[in-house]
């Protein structure tokens, strides 16, 4: 009996080494492959609970840290400023990834950069594990002052400096707490999900820069570069005094001034009065080639490069569209029909004619800093696109200066301050009408240029861009340049 | 060695709650190792008082394991601990009442049929209408006054006695092959009785109580039993084909054992419902690596029945290859020993229980590890001694008693060999 005994021994012995060498494949062949695997959630834990550094504002204002917990995740993203910044830094959800600065600068923040490793090489021998700080160009203070000023509107403000291309405010109303989405619960964290979704006023949409609209009026000021670098002046071309602008190919459709006024004349003055029918005209005359050249060195049509999640593209129509339609290349002059732009896009064409045709890569990112406080890597500027001339940005800018002086944005102006505006008025459908303003300010040194749109205005007089968002333009001007 | 199995539970305890969130000393401490030391020490104790010269390595060995289960039972589920510390008592207190009531494996011999009995009447037991209960889908519970326990797991031990003592006394009517059906020669068609008995009942558990695991278990140890009696490699073969055709009968007619095949050979497809289980084991596996996560830093909470089933998983994530390679080896010690045990006994009765014990061990531990690691399709069986489970703990104790007082009976019969072999040549 022994040697079955003995047999029965050696097969339990092989049945043992065989699942050593099966866990062996397991937990060492196979482990980063399953490791890798998408369904398993280990590593987005990990990630989840790993130490995150903290997001500040230029003026050193916390916008969102991690707390120590005592739950599987050990950390909680908390967002102090609730849903004042949370266009810009997003939020950081187990169940739903992450968006903003939380997304864009994840690395920095939990300190897997190679600046960050390589300045502490020392570190990864002790074992210590550094995350990073992200400073953002935003500060509290014009955040703040943009969204009081827009007040429960629907619509958004942007304010960069155009020198830079440094965002100063990226605000949309109504906005979203992060610290919703990034909370343990997940059952909450769905709920919450859920019913900001389901908001028919899109909370967690960033009006500011991933949403398009008409520009409207604003958008003469990117014919008015076309205009003036394909060889026009100030006095010519001078198109007749009309109320209304029938137009050609259309079946007697025609095109009216605001509020039926009579206008006309050459660039000046139609600029100052935003002249409908005089900007058809132009637009038409100078066809559909120059002007989407114009608006592609404005960026439209491209990806703006600034340092937030999936901006959205501005569109301006190719040049073949209009081949056979001169009613929309004269309806697309004056920034309706197929123009459509966001907030950040016509901020950037406020920023180009005030840094002298060159628009600089907007950004959110100042600096990263080490948690020792040492910076380890700082936003370099770089120059996105030239829009004009300096010479026509020079012009551009005098009769924007004109525009809040004696035109429709006179409640623009600031008393020691010269700012250049463009109002706009964009219809959407019979009922209502965004309120728009693009500005820059001081006028021969601008430090901040902004965009402002209000949505959903009752169509009347009372409710144009010069009416509506003229003051917030000039609160968020004065904010920004105000000495902090 | 008893006390190095001691420190070792003790470290890892100590470990687990270092490692954990609050990193610190754990609160109970000095009451934990006062008790854990007073029942391996009372264990010792006993041993060396009722088995003086019993294997001197099964119980340290045993008692590493219930240790290294309590501090992942610790570490994964606060409310099942204080359990299990009750139940390694009444383990421990199994314990020595069979090494005080068995004192001879005779004894065992005389009321096989009662063994035999006992063990159908407590598989049986999870069928009865009131007292049965369904958890996770097998009916392998039974439910009396509160406490919910699993009969399968003593009736393997007493049906291994049954076993034992019925072919120790049929092994030479079932090893004379008679009857020839062509060229093969076949034993007694009556003698076949219990291996085809066997196969019935197993299938019968299967079926009754959606177990699978148990009835390969009960099958596997019959037939290698039957093996060791005869020596006949027909009996293999012959229990290779029932056992074929009880699994291919099975697959074809129950949806739950076709679940379970199918999980096993490709869990991907149902990642996140019915291959859950197996996949976040194996997550587990993988996130261990060579050297483990550490104790109380893995996340092995998030696999279903890691306490029970499925604790080896969370021993090889948290301590990883190493930490789970030396759970096997000490499994692999268990099976050493109990085969010695088994060759070196003089009785053929003690040589057959002691290699069916130690079978009973080898197979459960080798069904649940190659089941939480995909290498064989997963049943619900424990691990013995270091999953959460009184049923379970208190049965395995109480086959290692079994297993030591074998041991001592063959060391005394060697000495009074020895005694006598001296007194011969004295003379």
């Amino acid at each position: 009996m022994n040697s079955q005994i003995r047999r029965l021994g050696i097969l339990l012995t092989a049945m043992m080494l065989a699942l050593m060498v099966w866990l062996s494949y397991w937990q060492v062949f196979a482990a980063e492959r399953l490791n890798d695997n998408p369904h398993n959630t280990r590593k987005i834990v990990r990630d989840f609970s790993q130490p995150r550094g903290v997001i500040q504002s230029a003026d050193g204002d916390v916008l969102a840290r991690s707390d120590p917990t005592d739950d599987t995740f050990e950390r909680l993203r908390v967002y102090p400023e609730r849903e004042l910044f949370a266009d810009v830094t997003g939020y950081f959800s187990f169940t739903f990834g992450s968006d903003g600065a939380e997304r864009v600068y994840n690395d920095e923040l939990t300190g897997r950069t190679a600046r960050l490793r390589l300045t502490h090489l020392g570190d990864v021998l002790l074992g210590k594990k550094r995350t990073g700080n992200v400073t953002l160009t935003l500060s509290k203070r014009v955040q703040q002052t943009a969204a009081s000023a827009l007040g429960p509107h629907k619509g958004a403000v942007v304010a960069l400096d155009p020198r830079t291309g440094a965002i100063l405010a990226l605000w949309s109303y109504p906005s979203f707490d992060p610290s919703q989405l990034s909370v343990h619960d997940q059952s909450s964290v769905r709920t919450a999900w859920d019913q900001l979704n389901k908001d028919p006023n899109k909370p967690l949409l960033s009006r500011a820069y991933r949403e398009r609209y008409f520009p409207g009026s604003t958008f003469k000021v990117v014919t008015a570069t076309a205009a003036l670098s394909n060889g026009a002046t100030l006095d010519q071309p001078s198109f007749p005094y009309l109320t209304e602008l029938p137009l050609p190919n259309s079946g007697g459709q025609s095109l009216r001034n605001f509020a039926g006024h009579r206008c006309g004349g050459a660039l000046p003055d139609i600029l100052v009065q935003s002249c409908n029918t005089a900007f058809a005209q132009l637009g038409m005359d100078l066809g559909g080639d120059k002007l989407a050249n114009a608006a592609d060195g404005f960026g439209f049509n491209a990806r703006p490069p600034i340092d937030l999640p999936s901006p959205a593209r501005s569109v301006f129509p190719p040049a073949a569209a209009f081949l056979h339609d001169k009613p929309g290349l004269a309806k697309s002059a004056i920034g309706q029909q197929d123009v459509s732009s966001t907030p950040l896009q016509m901020a950037l064409v406020a920023a180009a004619v005030a840094n002298g045709g060159s628009i600089m890569q907007p950004h959110v990112l100042l600096e990263v800093r080490d948690s020792e406080g040492a910076v380890v890597d700082r936003y370099d500027p770089k120059e996105w696109r030239r829009a004009m001339a300096s010479d026509v940005a020079a012009t551009l800018r005098d009769l924007m200066v004109e525009v809040v002086r004696r035109g429709t944005a006179t409640r623009a102006a600031l008393p020691d301050v010269q700012v250049a505006a463009k109002t706009g008025t964009a219809q959407t459908d019979r009922n209502t009408q965004h309120a728009w303003m693009i500005a820059f300010a001081p006028a021969d040194q601008p430090r901040v240029a902004v965009a402002v749109i209000v949505e959903d205005q009752r169509n009347s007089e009372d409710a144009t861009g010069g009416a509506v968002a003229a003051p917030i333009a000039r609160a968020v001007i004065q904010a920004a340049l105000a000495n902090p | 060695m008893i006390v190095l199995a001691l420190v070792l539970t003790a470290a890892g305890y100590v470990l687990a709650s270092l490692g954990g969130r609050s990193s610190s000393l754990p609160a109970n401490l000095v009451p934990f190792l006062l008790i854990i030391g007073g029942l391996l020490g009372g264990a010792h104790i006993a041993v060396r008082r009722l088995a003086p010269q019993a294997d001197a390595l099964l119980l340290p060995v045993a008692a590493l394991l219930n240790g290294l289960g309590y501090v992942f039972i610790a570490r994964l589920d606060k409310n099942l601990a204080g359990l299990q510390a009750l139940w390694t008592a009444l383990g421990v207190g199994a314990f020595i009442a069979t090494l005080l009531f068995v004192r001879r494996t005779r004894d065992l011999e005389r009321f096989r049929y009662t063994f035999a009995l006992l063990g159908i009447g407590l598989l049986l037991l999870p069928l009865m209408p009131v007292i049965g209960r369904n958890i996770n889908g097998a009916r392998l519970w039974v439910r009396v006054a509160g406490i919910t326990f699993q009969p399968g797991e003593m009736a393997k031990i007493t049906l291994c006695i049954f076993f034992a003592s019925y072919l120790v006394e049929k092994r030479e009517l079932l090893s004379v092959f008679t009857r020839h059906v062509g060229p093969l020669s076949v034993p007694e068609v009556r003698h076949l009785g219990p291996l085809v008995l066997a196969w019935g009942v197993s299938l019968v558990i299967m079926i009754a109580e959606r177990e699978i695991g148990s009835s390969a278990l009960f099958f596997a140890l019959f037939v290698s039993m039957l093996w060791l009696a005869t020596d006949r490699n027909v009996y293999l073969g012959l229990g290779g084909l029932l056992f074929a055709a009880g699994s291919i009968f099975s697959y074809k007619s129950f949806a739950h054992v076709q679940e379970r095949v199918h999980i096993w050979h490709n869990p991907w497809p149902v990642f996140s419902g019915s291959g859950y289980q197996i996949v976040q084991a194996l997550f587990a596996f993988a996130a261990g690596g060579l050297f483990g996560v550490g104790l109380s830093r893995g996340n092995p909470g998030r696999i279903p029945a890691v306490a029970t089933d499925f604790i080896f998983a969370a021993v090889g994530e948290e301590l990883g290859l190493f930490g789970a390679a030396a759970i096997i080896l000490a499994f692999l010690l268990i099976v050493g020993t109990g085969m010695r045990i088994a060759m070196r006994a003089e009785a053929p009765f003690d040589k057959m229980l002691a290699a069916g014990l130690t079978t009973i061990i080898g197979i459960q531990s080798f069904i649940i590890i190659g089941g939480v690691s995909r290498l064989v399709p997963l049943t619900g069986v424990t691990l013995p001694f270091v999953s959460y489970g009184g049923s379970s703990l208190i049965s395995n104790y109480v086959l290692l008693a079994l297993l030591l007082r074998i041991s001592d009976e063959e060391a005394g019969h060697r000495q009074t060999a020895r005694l006598a072999d001296e007194g011969l040549r004295a003379a």
